[in-house]
């Protein structure tokens, strides 16, 4: 430390003439225990407050003296101890007031430790209550976005229900529409030669000219390949759309285009979104529609 | 300094420690102008000074063990009970800074009222120092010293920043040294 500029800088002024805060007051103390230098400078300086409060020297009424005096004397007994202010009196052996000469500490260190405690604990359940709110208002929203997709899974699978039932349900009407309609014509397509066991059954009303098939035993066709049907009108054959083969389709009833005129029904392999002349060389299965 | 010294600065406070109601007396005799100047300087009330003077000397000899002379000489620790005491009985009447200052004004030291000059600056007069101050000087230094006003208060009772409360009472301090060491 640079001591001469310590000295220089009016700190120790102020502290003797007791202008800084308790704390500042507490550095410059130990500054002088460690610098003779500085408690040199400080002396000097009491020496000068001490002048200088000599200016306003004031001889006090007479009779104080005499008065201490009986005081001091008879202090130690309770007559005298009545007489002494309130804050001298025994057995406050410690003074309420530390002057800057001497601090006196008493218990405040105690009481101040326990404070800290009090304070330690205070923020530490604080801090505690934060981590717990946190926790739970993660572990609430978790639940709540959980809860709002078990809603929204639900909704989905009760649209998907309705609209399947809904679908079921307008099979189910063709069905019954096919079965109670007279005019509808039932032609049973058999496979032969290599398709031989292959059934398929078409529908026809000749009135409304709807088609509609049942591809009750047909196996999946190859890769790239669909099955279509054609209408065979006057030797000539007609598109009536493709269709799906398969185990799985075999309870379906799949509607086809509508054919106006047909005396016979033919099932040919095509590529994949069928195509507008049939293969001949790929005809699996036809039938003719009985008069 | 010559104050007829019959004791030494350790017998002094070897006495206090022993209770000599004899080294008592020479306390009062010698130290009691200069605190009941302290006193009635920060009360500016004499009735209510002698009443705290009291009090300062049954401190001085209730906390005599107290005295650590690593801080300073025993009449500047008799000289800052003396002040804290006052400032205490002040602070706890509860006076308005206002109030404050304007005891200042009135002070009886500066009107001339009755006092005993300490022997000690004799050589100097009291009125001869204080004119070398300026009245802003004066003002800051009882303010501080006498009222135990925090320089923040004293910045915001004279409307003046911290900073220059803080530069001014060093000089003034300063100053007031270099007048008493001429």
């Amino acid at each position: 430390m640079d001591v001469q500029r310590y000295i220089s800088s009016g700190i120790l002024e102020s502290y003797v003439f007791g202008l800084l805060p308790d704390a500042e007051q507490n550095e410059v103390e130990t500054v002088v225990a460690q610098y003779p230098q500085v408690k040199a400078a400080v002396q000097e300086l009491q020496l000068d407050r001490e002048r200088f409060v000599q200016l306003y020297a004031m001889a006090p009424p007479a009779g104080i003296k005499d008065r201490l005096l009986d005081i001091i004397r008879e202090e130690e007994t309770p007559a005298g101890n009545v007489l002494l202010p309130e804050e001298l009196r025994a057995p406050s052996a410690a003074p309420a007031r530390a002057t800057p000469v001497k601090r006196i500490n008493g218990h405040k260190p105690s009481t101040e430790k326990i404070w800290k405690y009090i304070a330690a604990a205070i923020i530490a359940l604080f801090l505690g209550s934060v981590i717990l709110n946190f926790f739970f208002f993660s572990r609430s929203t978790d639940y709540k976005s959980r809860y709002q997709s078990l809603v929204a899974a639900k909704e989905k699978l009760d649209a998907q229900k309705e609209s399947q039932s809904l679908t079921a349900h307008t099979e189910l009407q063709k069905e019954l529409d096919m079965l109670k309609d007279p005019a509808f014509k039932w032609i049973k397509l058999e496979g032969f030669g290599a398709n031989a066991g292959q059934i398929v059954t078409v529908c026809w009303n000749p009135v409304s000219h709807a088609v509609f098939l049942m591809a009750q035993a047909l196996p999946m066709p190859p890769a790239g390949k669909q099955y279509q049907l054609w209408a065979i009108r006057n030797k000539k054959l007609v598109d009536a759309g493709v269709f799906h083969g398969g185990a799985q389709m075999a309870q379906k009833i799949q509607s086809m285009k509508p054919a106006e005129a047909a005396e016979g029904f033919a099932i040919t392999l095509e590529n994949e979104g069928g195509s507008a002349l049939p293969t001949m060389d790929q005809l699996q299965l036809s039938a003719k529609v009985q008069k | 300094m010559d104050y007829h010294v019959t004791y030494t600065e350790a017998e002094l406070v070897q006495g206090l420690h022993a209770r000599d109601q004899k080294v008592f007396s020479f306390l009062y005799d010698h130290y009691s102008p200069a605190l009941y100047g302290v006193v009635v300087k920060v009360l500016n009330d004499h009735a209510q000074a002698v009443d705290v003077l009291q009090d300062v000397f049954l401190k001085i000899w209730r906390y005599a063990d107290q005295y650590n002379e690593d801080k300073g000489r025993l009449f500047t620790w008799m000289l800052n009970i003396a002040r804290n005491t006052a400032i205490d009985v002040l602070r706890s009447k509860a006076y308005k800074l206002e109030q404050k200052i304007q005891n200042i004004t009135d002070d009886v030291h500066l009107n001339g009222g009755p006092l005993t000059v300490y022997q000690s600056i004799d050589h100097l007069g009291f009125s001869k120092v204080l004119d070398k101050l300026t009245k802003e000087q004066r003002t800051l230094i009882d303010l501080a010293y006498y009222k135990g006003c925090t320089q923040e208060e004293i910045s915001r009772a004279l409307d003046i920043p911290l900073g220059t409360v803080k530069t001014r009472l060093r000089n003034a301090i300063i100053q007031l040294r270099n007048i008493l060491n001429k």
